[in-house]
């Protein structure tokens, strides 16, 4: 009786031996790779961080200001004047009806062979 | 085998053999108990042993999480970066780990030149945890380092702040030392609310801490900047400083003084003249007080807008006579008063006023005590206690008293406000928050007033310079040109040029302080007064920032006529 009770707890013990052991093992392996993983993630942060910092240094009006300065002459870019502005109630509105008599001469002046457009130009020359 | 030894008194009590071998087991057993509770509490000691033992991950006695700590990034307005952080690796030492020093010694100064070598060994020699190599390295050296794969020598990965703007944003927000605490600007006042407790208990690592807004708007902080570094050359000037707020909200949304600094390399921000002119520097602020003692006279009832004075004499006290620079010499009315700047007729009206109300108005409107701003440069305004006759008669130009822009921008923006003072910021605010901080120190038909006197002196008095920029954006204000004082008197080759103005004055929205200190004529047709330099540099920045902010240009007569109070029409 006391026989058999010493052999299977000689067995479980070595079977938990070799089960410590190799569990040992399986931690030292996960750490490293833990580490691994943990390192490799400082530097991805680290890069990002680099890049966030490159984009906000590009799109900063402080950047972007000079290199409109240095093409100013080329581009032909001046400051925005106020009376470059247009307002909605400045435009006309549409006519009612259209103007059938200006149409009717306008028509007539073109079959007459007459470039409306020309002669605007001609005439302002 | 009973012996009975007769001649002794004492009885004699043999054992048994069963009960000597039973004595002799449980000895034994004794033995072995002790044995073990030895053993177990050999191995109990041990582990509590290793329980207690705090691992040191002190570096040069900072916490290693207080170093990798961040810093929250800060925005603009619109979510444009003013500071970020970046992750750089730092190299450090674990001395007493190291084997071989002068091996360690000549292979890191084959990677890093212009390390000292005697200075290296000696960090490298002792029995420390650990030492700073040299901080804020390149990922590609740090590569280079690992593969001489010296023991004992690793990284750690810091945040090293990095402002995107250089300088252009430098005053607001200040700078950090290389441990990441801020020693100046919004980033000191930020770790005096919470960032360094956060960073203390550990908590600010990594990307965890949300980025703060503030109320900046960095193109108008541009513009600001580009018009202001412009102006100290178009001037000759030796500084120059503005600042812009949101007169509903209180939010600063631009503030610029020049001579600036790099926040990138602080160092920069200690040399002479670099202080931040518009919280930390106070001055006479000359005739832009005018439009002070306007709103506190008409306020009153005792001036009314409709007053005329007698500007034909100069107004002596004892020995000293003070006369008008624009002198007109005639009886003039509170409106031509402001426009032609007249000193005499200002002292009039302060006079009906009474010096004593004057004072009190000062105190009402915060003239008297430091500006609230966030930033932790701040100078205490010198006001005199108690006005004497004189005393109140120079005030009342803006001089024999100094203030900081800061306190010009936030009267003249609660002027325009309907009389609503707000308490200025550099966060991010809604308007809810605002009003909860509003002050009414005029009445809103004195508001009105001092709108039609600002819009006026814009069209027809020292304010045409900036309005010939700023045309069409209803902007108006103030001039000021203060003698400044060179060895106890004023000299009159050395002025500070200011300009308080607010637009669109038919629905205010802005309010604006722009000083250039000493400035030149630009020309020989130019000349030096306030107008010719503040006020065309404050017609520059509303004119270039004015549709950035939502404003459009309208030439239309009748918003000047509506501003013309009832009783002037």
């Amino acid at each position: 009786m006391i026989r058999n009770l010493n052999i299977v707890l000689f067995v479980t013990s070595l079977f938990a031996l070799s089960g410590v052991y190799g569990l040992k093992y399986a931690v030292e392996q996960t750490a490293s790779e833990k580490a691994e993983l943990q390192s490799r993630i400082a530097r991805q942060q680290s890069n990002l961080s680099l890049l966030k910092a490159d984009w906000a240094y590009l799109n900063q009006p402080a950047h972007v200001g000079p290199i409109v300065v240095r093409h100013e002459a080329e581009l032909n870019l001046q400051t925005l004047q106020q009376d470059q502005f247009g307002r909605f109630d400045g435009l006309p509105m549409r006519l009612k009806a259209p103007d059938d008599d200006a149409l009717d001469s306008l028509f007539e002046s073109l079959e007459a062979g007459i470039d409306p457009i020309q002669q605007i130009i001609s005439e302002a020359q | 085998m009973a012996v009975i030894d007769i001649e002794s008194d004492a009885l004699i009590a043999l054992d048994g053999t069963r009960k000597e071998r039973g004595n002799l087991t449980r000895g034994r057993i004794r033995w072995v108990t002790a044995v073990l509770v030895l053993v177990f509490g050999v191995v109990a000691g041990r582990l509590i042993q290793l329980g207690i033992t705090v691992h040191d991950t002190a570096i040069e006695g900072r916490e290693r999480d207080a170093i990798t700590a961040s810093r929250p990034a800060i925005l603009d307005r619109n979510g444009l970066e003013l500071a970020v952080d970046i992750r750089v690796p730092s190299l450090f030492a674990e001395p007493r780990r190291i084997i071989d020093v002068d091996e360690a010694v000549e292979k890191l100064s084959s990677v890093l030149p212009d390390i000292n070598k005697d200075w290296l060994r000696g960090r490298l020699t002792g029995e420390e945890g650990f030492v700073w190599i040299k901080r804020e390295l390149t990922p590609a050296l740090q590569e280079k380092i690992l593969q001489l794969g010296i023991p004992g020598i690793d990284f750690v990965m810091e945040s090293k702040r990095f402002y995107p703007g250089g300088t252009e944003s430098s005053h607001i927000l200040g700078a950090v030392n290389i441990d990441n605490q801020g020693i100046a600007g919004i980033e000191k006042d930020m770790d005096d609310e919470n960032v360094a407790l956060l960073q203390s208990l550990g908590l600010a690592r990594g990307n965890e801490l949300a980025p703060v807004n503030l109320s900046i708007d960095l193109r108008v902080q541009h513009v600001m900047h580009d018009v202001l570094t412009d102006a100290l050359t178009r001037y000759q000037a030796i500084a120059a400083a503005g600042v812009m707020m949101d007169i509903q909200t209180g939010e600063i949304v631009a503030l610029v003084s020049l001579p600036d600094f790099d926040p990138n390399n602080p160092v920069t921000a200690l040399e002479k003249d670099r202080f931040n002119r518009i919280t930390s520097g106070i001055y006479e602020l000359g005739s832009t007080f005018k439009t002070i003692t306007m709103a506190g006279a008409l306020d009153s009832g005792l001036v009314k807008i409709t007053d005329s004075f007698d500007a034909r004499f100069g107004v002596r006290f004892g020995r000293f006579t003070i006369d008008d620079f624009h002198g007109k010499h005639r009886i003039l009315t509170v409106p031509e008063i402001y426009k032609y700047s007249s000193n005499v007729g200002t002292i009039h009206v302060m006079q009906t006023f009474g010096k004593d109300n004057f004072r009190a108005f000062l105190s009402k409107i915060h003239m008297d005590t430091t500006a609230p701003l966030e930033l932790p440069e701040k100078r205490n305004p010198t006001v005199p206690a108690k006005f004497s006759e004189i005393v109140a008669a120079t005030a009342s130009f803006g001089h024999g008293l100094s203030v900081s822009p800061l306190h010009m921008l936030r009267a003249v923006a609660a002027f325009v406000n309907d009389g609503k003072m707000v308490v200025p910021t550099l966060y991010k605010r809604t308007a809810e928050e605002a009003r909860a901080t509003y002050e009414q120190v005029i009445s809103p038909a004195t508001s009105r007033k001092i709108r039609y006197l600002m819009r006026l002196n814009a069209l027809e008095g020292s304010g045409t310079r900036m309005n010939k920029f700023a045309g069409g954006y209803r902007a108006g204000g103030k001039t000021g040109t203060a003698e400044k004082v060179v060895a106890g008197r004023y000299d009159s080759s050395k002025t500070l040029a200011l300009f308080a103005s607010a637009f669109p004055l038919d629905n205010p929205r802005y309010a604006m302080v722009v000083l250039v200190d000493e400035p030149h004529n630009e020309n020989a047709q130019s000349g030096h007064t306030a107008g010719w330099n503040a006020g065309e540099a404050t017609g520059r920045i509303v004119q270039r920032v004015a549709p950035m902010l939502g404003i459009s240009p309208d030439f239309n007569q009748v918003l000047d006529d509506q501003l013309v109070p009832v009783e002037l029409r």
